[in-house]
C-alpha cells in the first residue's frame, strides 16, 4: 500500500487517521460519559486528566490530518447520485469540523473551569481563558452536543460505507480498509 | 516634641501597640500545584489579633484565625474539592489558626515561631517576616513553604504528587493600621 492515495485508494498515511482516530474516539468518548459520575476523588481527577490527554492527542491529529487531506488527491468516487456525493461531502466536512469542535470545546471548558491542562504529565497547555462559570456552561454544552452529533454523523457514515459494500458492490469501502488484499 | 521623644528613648519601652488589618489592601494566599500548573488561592476571610514592636518583642504577637470555606482558588470544582474530608474537612475543621508563641531578632529581621494548626494537625513553624512600619500603621510581608502532609491535607489517594504537589507556599501581605487605644473597658460583674 502506498503512502499517498492512488486513483482509486486511500493511503496508508489517511487509513492510518482514519482508523486510528476511530480507536481513539471509541476510547475516549466512553471514558467521558463514564468519568462525570465518579465520585469527587484522586481516580476522577487522573481518569479525567487521562481523557484531557487523549483529546488533546485527537485535537493534534485532526490538524494534522486537516493537513495531510488538503495535500491529498482524492480517490475517485464510486458512481452514485449526486445527492448522496453531496451528502457524502457534506458529513465529510462536518465530521472535519467536529474533530477540531470537541477537543477544542474541551479545552475551553477546562479553562473556564479553571483546572490546569496537561498531556500525559509531560508538558502544560495554556488556558484558553480565565475561569469563566458561564462560558464554562457553554463550552460544556458544546462539548457534550458536539459529540452526539459526532456519533450520529459516525453511524450514517459506517452505513453508507456498509451501502456501498454489500448494496452498490463498489469500492468505496475497500478504498480505506486496512486489509492489503482488499486496497487496489 | 524632642522632649517627649528623648523621654520615648530614655524611658522603658512602651507596651507593644496593637493593630488592625486592612482588609482592601491585605492579601493572605497561598500558591499550590495542580497537574503541573501552579494555582493561587486567597482565603478571604481572616481575623488577625497583631501586636508589634521591634523594641517590646515579648509583648508582640501574631495571631490569625481563617475561614477555610472563605478558599477562593478561582476554580469552583476546586474548592468543593478543598473543603472534602480528603483535603481541609470543613465541615469538622472549619478554620485554621497560627500563633506565635514568641517572636526573636535575627540579623535577617523578625522571625515568629508559630503554633499552626490545619485540620486539628499542630505544627510549630518558622514565620520569618518583614515589617515596615508606615503611615498610620506597618505593612506585614512574608512567604512561608508547607508542607501539606503535615497537616493531613489530601493524605491517602491523594498522597502522590503526580496530581497535587506537596510543597504549599503562603504569601502574605497584610496592611495594618494602629488600632486606637480603647478606653479601659468596665471589669465584667459575676452575677
Amino acid at each position: 500500500m502506498a503512502l499517498r492515495a492512488t486513483a482509486t485508494a486511500w493511503g496508508a498515511v489517511t487509513r492510518l487517521f482514519h482508523w486510528g482516530m476511530l480507536v481513539l474516539f471509541a476510547t475516549i468518548i466512553p471514558i467521558g460519559y463514564y468519568m462525570t459520575d465518579l465520585p469527587l476523588g484522586a481516580r476522577k481527577l487522573r481518569i479525567y486528566a487521562l481523557h484531557k490527554s487523549i483529546g488533546l492527542t485527537l485535537l493534534g491529529l485532526a490538524l494534522l490530518r486537516l493537513l495531510w487531506r488538503f495535500s491529498e488527491r482524492r480517490p475517485a468516487l464510486a458512481p452514485m447520485p449526486a445527492w448522496q456525493a453531496r451528502a457524502a461531502a457534506a458529513s465529510h466536512g462536518l465530521l472535519y469540523v467536529l474533530m477540531l469542535l470537541i477537543p477544542l470545546s474541551g479545552w475551553l471548558y477546562n479553562s473556564a473551569a479553571g483546572f490546569p491542562l496537561q498531556w500525559f504529565h509531560l508538558f502544560n497547555l495554556p488556558a484558553l481563558t480565565a475561569s469563566n462559570p458561564v462560558l464554562k456552561a457553554t463550552a460544556k454544552d458544546i462539548h457534550e452536543s458536539a459529540v452526539v452529533v459526532l456519533i450520529a454523523i459516525v453511524v450514517l457514515h459506517a452505513l453508507a460505507a456498509l451501502k456501498h459494500h454489500f448494496i452498490d458492490r463498489d469500492h468505496t469501502l475497500r478504498s480505506m480498509l486496512v486489509a492489503r488484499r482488499g486496497a487496489e | 516634641m524632642l522632649a517627649l521623644l528623648l523621654a520615648g528613648v530614655a524611658a522603658p519601652a512602651l507596651p507593644a501597640p496593637r493593630y488592625v488589618v486592612v482588609p482592601a489592601q491585605s492579601t493572605l494566599t497561598f500558591v499550590g500545584t495542580q497537574q503541573g500548573e501552579k494555582f493561587t488561592g486567597a482565603i478571604r476571610d481572616f481575623d488577625a489579633n497583631i501586636a508589634y514592636a521591634a523594641d517590646d518583642l515579648a509583648g508582640s504577637s501574631l495571631d490569625v484565625t481563617i475561614r477555610i470555606k472563605s478558599i477562593d482558588t478561582q476554580s469552583p470544582d476546586r474548592d468543593q474539592a478543598l473543603v472534602t474530608a480528603d483535603w481541609f474537612d470543613a465541615a469538622k475543621f472549619p478554620t485554621a489558626t497560627f500563633r506565635t508563641v514568641a517572636i526573636r531578632a535575627t540579623p535577617a529581621g523578625p522571625v515568629g515561631d508559630a503554633d499552626l494548626v490545619i485540620k486539628g494537625h499542630t505544627k510549630r513553624i518558622a514565620f520569618p517576616f518583614a515589617w515596615k512600619p508606615a503611615a498610620g500603621g506597618a505593612t506585614l510581608d512574608a512567604r512561608v513553604m508547607l508542607d501539606r502532609l503535615d497537616f493531613g491535607l489530601g493524605a491517602g489517594e491523594w498522597a502522590d504528587e503526580s496530581m497535587v504537589g506537596r510543597k504549599v507556599e503562603v504569601v502574605v501581605h497584610l496592611a495594618l493600621a494602629v488600632q486606637p487605644v480603647a478606653a479601659p473597658k468596665p471589669v465584667a460583674k459575676r452575677p
